[in-house]
């Protein structure tokens, strides 16, 4: 997905995000579409069009065979080069929290952010290689 | 055909028609305006600009391009008049417009019956209904009673109708006080963060039923707005329950809010409902606000609804001064977008 400079006339979001989805997946996506949003701060349908991709994030990460009960671990190599993973303060305390035995659900009853936001971070984290979610 | 058989043939019409120049004097009228306005009409004309010049600019508006479909209503000494702009003239004696009056007096006060009407019998449905939902609320929450699980099951059900009828009348209900202009936002102190606490808290059973995940996605640290709490919980109890029809099991809905800054200072608060449901139709997106109007997906669980709800949704953010979007990706979901300002209580 390419974003033109601000301009008047608003790009059509629904298929540009479509395609993109489609031929570049949904991290993909999401980062274009942040990057959008500095340009076009005031268009109201671009901050749903970042919710949809969100939220597909986030349905992805809880159909896991486990959901919610699956047991999120550190990834060996976040353990050996945790300094290469550029975590911002939301992720780092997040990573804080995953010892190998809590489950997201009660990652999600410990952790200070949103139900939302705690998952959304869990899938990034595990996007990333930061950690592993054994199914 | 020569121009006074074409002045005959507007007397000959029924509906009152005028020329008017710029500076709001009558160049034409034709028999039916006389009958109508009599002796009376210049001071008439003048006075239905002066009521409408401050709403709109009417009888400037006029005489300006790309304002071709103009219409407008003007009570005048008790009655109605709908004033459309016919077309517009230019001769040796300047610019002129022709505009057609019809008095609409009856079909407003048929219109205002209606509403009455409407308000009246969802009252009087509400009660009964209330009635039926509280004798099976309390029935349902007998455990010592041991209700076999046949009966159990019947009384979650017809439970399950009330609660939707309720709605159905809900929905009837805040459009008649729309229609009839008794749609009145208070103006107290709102904590945003708590309405959608409780509109997510009042259909998490919904969702857990239909196996939808339904999460909150925001923090404790929104702030307040003034408005009415009440209308906007039920705008975005409206919103989830949209997203709850469209949305597959598994599927996830969220309920989030983000605070637009104006360098430090919150601005406005940004509401979103966002499902992974079927999305709308390209060619729908644009009408899914108006009332009546439904988008072409079907509901996935039945029950065509009023297709008064997001209209509805409409008019509460609208009347807080803020204003709704869509966006929705066809097989991906939907997002309703809510803005609301963040105003300084007095």
């Amino acid at each position: 997905m390419s974003v033109s400079p601000v301009s008047s006339t608003r790009p059509d979001w629904a298929r540009l995000v479509g395609e993109s989805m489609k031929q570049h997946g949904v991290w993909h996506t999401y980062t274009k579409l942040l990057e959008a949003r500095r340009q076009y701060p005031d268009d109201l349908a671009l901050r749903g069009y970042v919710e949809i991709v969100r939220n597909g994030i986030v349905r992805d990460f809880l159909s896991h065979p486990r959901g919610l009960q699956a047991v999120p671990k550190l990834s060996a190599d976040f353990l050996s080069h945790f300094d290469r993973f550029n975590l911002n303060a939301q992720e780092g305390y997040l990573v804080s929290l995953i010892d190998g035995r809590l489950a997201v659900q009660k990652l999600m009853i410990l952790s200070p952010f949103d139900p939302f936001t705690t998952i959304f971070i869990l899938a990034k984290l595990e996007h990333e290689q930061a950690i592993v979610v054994p199914q | 055909m020569n121009f006074a058989f074409a002045l005959e043939l507007l007397d000959q019409l029924p509906t009152p028609i005028a020329a008017i120049a710029e500076n709001g004097t009558i160049r034409y009228r034709n028999r039916a305006f006389n009958d109508a306005f009599g002796g009376d009409a210049i001071d008439w004309i003048r006075e239905a600009a002066r009521t409408v010049a401050g709403e709109r600019g009417w009888l400037q508006g006029f005489f300006l391009d790309g304002d071709e479909s103009r219409t407008i209503d003007v009570e005048i000494e008790g009655r109605v008049f709908r004033i459309d702009r016919i077309m517009h003239i230019k001769d040796e004696e300047g610019p002129a417009v022709t505009v057609s009056f019809e008095d609409v007096t009856q079909q407003r006060e048929a219109e205002q019956a209606k509403s009455d009407f409407t308000a009246q019998i969802v009252h009087d449905l509400r009660g009964p209904l209330s009635g039926i939902q509280g004798t099976l609320e309390f029935v349902l929450s007998q455990e010592g009673a041991k209700l076999e699980s046949l009966y159990a099951d019947l009384l979650q059900e017809a439970y399950r109708e009330t609660e939707r009828m309720m709605g159905l009348v809900n929905e009837i209900l805040d459009f008649s006080k729309i229609q009839s202009g008794a749609f009145i936002v208070e103006t107290e102190p709102v904590r945003v963060a708590g309405v959608l606490k409780r509109a997510v808290r009042s259909l998490q059973s919904v969702a857990a039923r239909d196996e939808i995940f339904l999460l909150s996605a925001h923090g404790r640290d929104v702030p307040q707005i003034i408005g009415s709490v009440e209308k906007l919980t039920q705008a975005v109890i409206n919103l989830i329950s949209n997203s709850l029809k469209f949305t597959p099991k598994k599927g996830l809905i969220s309920v989030g809010a983000q605070i637009v800054r104006n360098g430090d200072a919150p601005e406005a608060i940004v509401i979103t409902v966002t499902d992974t449901g079927m999305g709308i139709r390209a060619e729908d997106v644009d009408k899914i606000f108006q009332k009546y109007k439904q988008s072409g997906t079907k509901s996935l669980r039945g029950g065509g609804g009023t297709g008064l709800g997001l209209y509805i949704v409409k008019q509460v953010v609208e009347a807080h001064g803020g204003e709704v979007s869509v966006a929705s990706i066809e097989g991906v979901g939907t997002s309703m977008v809510l803005r609301l300002p963040v105003k300084r209580a007095a």
